[in-house]
Formats: C-alpha cells, structure tokens, sequence
C-alpha cells in the first residue's frame, strides 16, 4: 500500500471524499466501551500485528514514518520522542498515557475516554512494545470520573480476555510456526485530583509518585529518568490511539493526510460563541473556516477573535484571512501562535477582551503550582491584581504599560512552560484589542459592558 | 489532634487495601498516597488530619509529607463538603455560555458562596477551573457527575430533586462528532444536532459586574423567553 508510484495529493479537507473519521469512530455509539463491541470491529488487531509481526524498531520506525506529532499540545514528533529512550538494559522502563486533559477549550480526550477505553489501552499495548516498557501508567485527571470507571472496567475486561497481563498475544507454535513468549504488559490507572500543572509531563510523574505536583528539572527527560527515576515515554490519549491506527493501516494512510509538517487526522474541539460546538476529527491542514462555519455551523453572534488551539495559545483576530489558515504546527508558529491541543474558543464582539483575558489570567494564577518566582509572583500575584485593578475601573495608562512589559519579561524566564503559556495569550490580547485596555482606564468602564449569556 | 475513639478508616477493610497497594511496584508504594486519599474523601467528603495521619502510616511518609500532597489538589478536602457538591466551571468557554449567571444563581438558591457548606450538610458550593465540557458549556459538577448544558430550568430542576434527596441523573449531551460514527462518517452538517443556544438573549446588558448581592432576588423562577432546553 505504500508502494504507490505516484501520491494522490494530500488530503487536507473532511469533505474529501477519502477521509473518514478513525479516531472518533465510535464515540457517541451506544455500548461502544464493551470489549465485544471493540473486538468485533477490528479491535486489538493493530496491537496483534505490532506484537506477532513486528519488531520494536519497526513499529518505532512506523510511527516515525507517519509524521504524528504530539496531541498533547507541544506537537513533539512521538516516533523521535520514542527514539530517545536508552537501549534495553534489563530495567523497568514505562510507558505513560498524558490524560490530564485541563487546557481551556481542550474536551477531545473525555469522549475518547469515555466512549473507546480499549482503543487507548491498544495504543498503550502498541507504545509499550514499541518501547520495551512493561508497565503503562495511565494518569486520568480526577474530575474524569466517568472516563475513570469506563477506563477500570475496561483494563479488567481486558485482563480476562488475556489482553493485558502475562504473555500477550503468545502463540503456542506447531510445525509451521514457531512459538512466541507474547508480551508481559499491563497498565496502572491512576486518578488525578484537579491539578492543570499536572499535565506538565514531569509533574505527572511526581504526581504519580505521590509527591507535591511540581515540575522537575529537564534534563534528565522522561526518557533517560522518568517514572520512578526509570525510563520513560509519555503521550497523550490522542497520540496514543493514533498509534493503533499507524500500525493498523499503515504509515503511509497517517501520512496521506495534512501538510509538509503536520501529518494525519487530528480531533479539533469547537467551543465559545459557536452554532454547532464539539469535538470534530479533520484531516491536519484543514482551515478555521472548515470548523467554524462547515462543521460548527458558524459564530452564533458577531466574533471578533479565535484562540486556535486552547486558551494558552494566542488568539487571532477574526478575519476572512485567519479563517483561511489551514490548521497545522507549521502554520500557526508563522503567524506567531500554536495549533496546541486543536481547542479552537470563538471569541463574540460582545465580549470584553479586557474580562475575557481576566478570566482566563485567572485560571493560570489559580493553576500555578509556586515552584518559581516569576510564575508565583507574576502570573500567580501581579498580573490577577492588575486584571482585578483594571477591571474595578481603577486603572491607568501607565498599568498597562506595566502589565506588557511584565508579559514580556516573563517570557522563557520561568521553571516551566504554564507561566508562558499565560503571558502569551494577554501579549497577544494586548497586540490585537489593546484599544478594549484602552477604553476601560480612560473610561474607568468597558467598550462592551457585561451581558446575559446563560440559556433560559 | 487525633480523637481516641476514632477508628481507623482502613480497619477492617484489608482488602481494599492490598487492591490499592498492590497497584504499584514495591517500590512505588508512595503511589498509593492519592488513591488512599480519595477512598477517604469519597466516604467521608473530607479528609481529617486524623485520617491523613493513618493514610502517612500506611504509605511510610510523615504526616507533613501528606499534608504537603494533598494540600496540592483543589479536590481533597480538609472540612466536610455536602452531600451534594456543586462545583460550577467558570473558565472561558463556560464562561462564553453564561457561567458567571449559573454561579450567581447557585449563590441565590443556596444561600453559599464558595468555599462553604450549608449547616444541615446538604449543599457546599465551589468555583472549579476548566472539567473539559467547553463543548457543552455550562457545566455543572455535582459529585462525580457532569451536568452538561445546563440552563436556568435545568439547575432549577436539579436543586430540587436534591432538595427531595435524589441523586440527580448526569446528562450525556452531544454535539460534534459525538453523535455516533454512523452519522459522523457521513460528513452530513446537518445530521449533526443543532444546538439550542439563543445568541439573540446577549443583546440585554445584566448587572452581573456587580458583586454578589442580588437586586432582584424576587425573581428565581425562569421568566427569560427564548432558548428552547
């Protein structure tokens, strides 16, 4: 399938006639979480294959081939990330599934959860073996109940059908076949308990170990000292199951779909002042304007902004062009923001900037986890202070001078990327609306005065 | 202080323990301090410093390693919550769908604000960061359970039937593809539901800048036209 002399031109548009939603296939079907629905359409084949047929290196090899990037939000390549662990040495190595899905406007990794555990568990079994780990850690956050119970009943189900546990997918052998030891694997569910830091791929880990949920230094990476202090590979639940379907179909299907540096199918989440919100799989590369208006159904009010990849990442003004933009790392990075986790926040006209920004400061300052003084001091302190001042009426000219030049000067200066991941959306605020900032210390009251949003 | 009389949490109960220690490695046995916790938490909706004490003992930290970890998560709890906790997400998605108003109406009907418990231990209201439901925004936590979607008459409904001391049934809503892979598959916009949000309310301005005190308390019942639930 991959010999094809001449490639058909990438798909890049879900109305494509070749694309089909993989990853999201049966989320939303009734009893799709049972092992027998699973099984019955295909499921665990991927892993079969990945363990009878292929070799660690290959499965690595594939999975590089295909050009998946992180789901997580740093849009990491997995296949080279996997290629950082150290050779097999006889100690424990680990694999972990990243599902402390608490970015804004990022709810992809819920319904996956939720409605296909076993796809993840596939993804965790073909990771494992692709890595040599014999453990996964699968890390949901606390609020995910639901998803938890589906994700316990579902790693039991598994461990009675031989899927996960001592000598999966060994073959007894008989003339014509040898025998195989199978694959020892098997997964700890852990539950967070609301921590946004805890994403942060080290804190998870110091989480997991039962220690306070703060980011570790880096180097050593995951690979070289991870869980435990052992060798590590983390993923999030997205890139995981994209997993099951690379091995499945083949590298080059992933391939066949996005742009030069974004590869495959990806799960955009819709949410703000939209028609039709959601999570929406598309083909990488796909543009703002084929969520919004083709599957979103467009802005239910006049929209002035989108944030296109949750709400750390920098918003861009709503504008014929922006909406044109095809949804990819590559893109985004040139017009100065991040596809991030794909959660795309429609922002209305109605909706004062200078509140919008507030809250979502808010969530960074509530979520800093006080390691570092830049973040503890300045995202944690200063700059709620200075949203709080100035939305009181109180402010002046000269704060938000202060406030830009504390958003710049925190830039890199911080332990870890949340305190970025805060400064970077109100720089961008200040670049795009900073006439709203304007408006309300001049006035001491905002452009667009707060409305009624909530549904009779 | 530890009280005398108080029986251990995990007496009589050795085969959750082991269930729980045994999830980790020998070596990781400090793993179990969270799920320790939650079992405790989940019984007892808080976690004492007496149980804390019991939970460091298992696990082989000191106390103040335990406080350290489980002051970390906004989730455990040092006082008791209610029977029924309400936690309201207010980041920006929800936000965006009026969750501001939802927590307004929340203060009004309980008579809470955040951070409290009422005094018959019934309600305990709290203001949760981003629960991943900005697709189906607003969202309302009540224990364990999503309530998605929810507009002025659904959480009238809800505060009622806990009032009545009936668990109120979670709502799975859709939207996007969550609709079944049947109907995702086909690329069919309008086989997607629509939405029953009314952009057309957003025209009123509301006083809800304004701190707490409501100016027209009078009115709980649902009189807004519009947004068909």
């Amino acid at each position: 399938m991959s010999t094809v002399a001449e490639r058909p031109p990438a798909i890049t548009s879900r109305f494509d006639p070749r694309f089909e939603v993989t990853l999201y296939r049966h989320v939303g079907v009734e009893g799709a979480h049972a092992l027998d629905h699973y099984r019955s359409r295909g499921g665990y084949r991927a892993a079969e294959k990945a363990v009878t047929e292929m070799t660690p290196a290959q499965v690595v090899d594939e999975i590089k081939a295909s050009g998946v990037r992180g789901r997580g939000g740093a849009g990491f390549p997995a296949g080279v990330k996997m290629s950082f662990m150290p050779p097999v040495d006889g100690r424990q190595r680990f694999i972990v599934c990243n599902a402390d899905e608490s970015e804004p406007g990022s709810f992809k990794d819920r319904y996956l959860m939720e409605d296909d555990p076993h796809q993840l568990i596939e993804g965790m079994l073909i990771a494992g073996w692709a890595i040599g780990a014999t453990i996964g850690v699968l890390y949901v956050r606390g609020e995910y109940y639901r998803a938890y119970e589906r994700l316990r009943d579902a790693i039991a189900e598994a461990r009675a059908a031989g899927l996960l546990g001592r000598g999966v997918f060994a073959v007894e052998g008989d003339e014509e076949t040898p025998p195989r030891p199978g694959f020892d694997f098997d997964i700890i569910l852990h539950r967070g308990a609301g921590a946004y830091i805890c994403g942060e791929e080290t804190a998870l880990m110091n989480s997991f170990e039962g220690l306070r949920a703060n980011p570790r230094l880096k180097p050593p990476f995951p690979a070289q000292a991870g869980v435990y202090g052992f060798p590590t590979t983390i993923n999030n639940v997205e890139t995981l199951c994209s997993m099951v379907h690379i091995v499945g179909r083949g590298a080059a299907w992933f391939a066949g779909m996005g742009t030069d540096d974004s590869k495959g199918t990806k799960l955009y989440q819709l949410s703000g002042a939209v028609r039709r919100p959601g999570v929406y799989e598309q083909p990488m590369g796909a543009t703002f304007r084929e969520l919004i208006y083709d599957l979103g159904g467009g802005p239910s009010e006049p929209a002035k902004a989108f944030i296109p990849g949750g709400s750390s990442t920098p918003m861009l003004p709503w504008s014929e062009a922006n909406l044109d933009l095809p949804m990819d790392y590559g893109t985004m990075a040139r017009v100065g923001s991040m596809l991030g986790t794909g959660g795309v926040i429609v922002i209305p006209e109605s909706q004062c900037m200078v509140d919008a920004m507030a809250n979502v400061v808010r969530f960074y300052a509530h979520e800093s986890c006080g390691k570092c003084t830049p973040c503890r001091e300045g995202i944690s302190t200063w700059l709620p202070k200075m949203y709080q001042k100035l939305l009181a009426g109180l402010g002046t000219r000269d704060d938000l001078t202060v406030m830009e030049d504390m958003v710049r000067n925190l830039r890199g200066t911080a332990f870890c990327p949340l305190a970025d991941a805060c400064a970077m959306p109100v720089a961008a605020s200040f670049q795009h609306f900073r006439h709203e900032y304007e408006h309300l210390v001049d006035h001491g009251t905002p452009l667009f005065p707060p409305v009624a949003r909530w549904t009779a | 202080m530890e009280l005398p009389t108080l029986r251990p949490f995990f007496e009589g109960k050795p085969e959750l323990l082991r269930d729980i220690l045994d999830r980790y490695p020998p070596y990781g046995r400090r793993s179990a301090l969270m799920p320790l916790m939650w079992e405790v938490q989940r019984a007892e909706r808080h976690i004492s410093e007496a149980r804390l004490h019991e939970i460091a003992d298992i696990v082989g930290v000191t106390l103040t390693e335990a406080k350290g970890v489980m002051s970390f998560y906004g989730t455990f709890h040092e006082q008791p919550i209610g029977r029924y906790h309400l936690q309201v997400c207010r980041t920006l998605s929800c936000k965006l769908a009026g969750a501001d108003e939802l927590y307004r109406f929340l203060v009004e009907q309980t008579g809470l604000v955040a951070g409290e418990t009422d005094a018959d231990g019934r309600f305990s209201l709290q203001n949760v960061e981003c629960l991943g439901s900005c697709g189906t925004a607003p969202v309302l936590q009540v224990n364990d359970a999503f309530h998605e979607r929810v507009t002025r008459t659904r959480c009238a409904a809800l505060l009622a039937e806990m009032r009545a001391d009936r668990e109120p049934e979670p709502t799975r809503e859709r939207g996007g593809d969550n609709v079944g892979a049947e109907k995702a598959s086909r690329v069919d916009a309008a086989a997607i539901t629509e939405v029953a949000t009314e952009p057309e309310a957003a025209a009123q301005p509301e006083a809800l800048a304004q701190p707490a005190a409501p100016a027209d308390s009078g009115t709980l019942a649902p009189e807004k036209e519009g947004g068909a639930a």
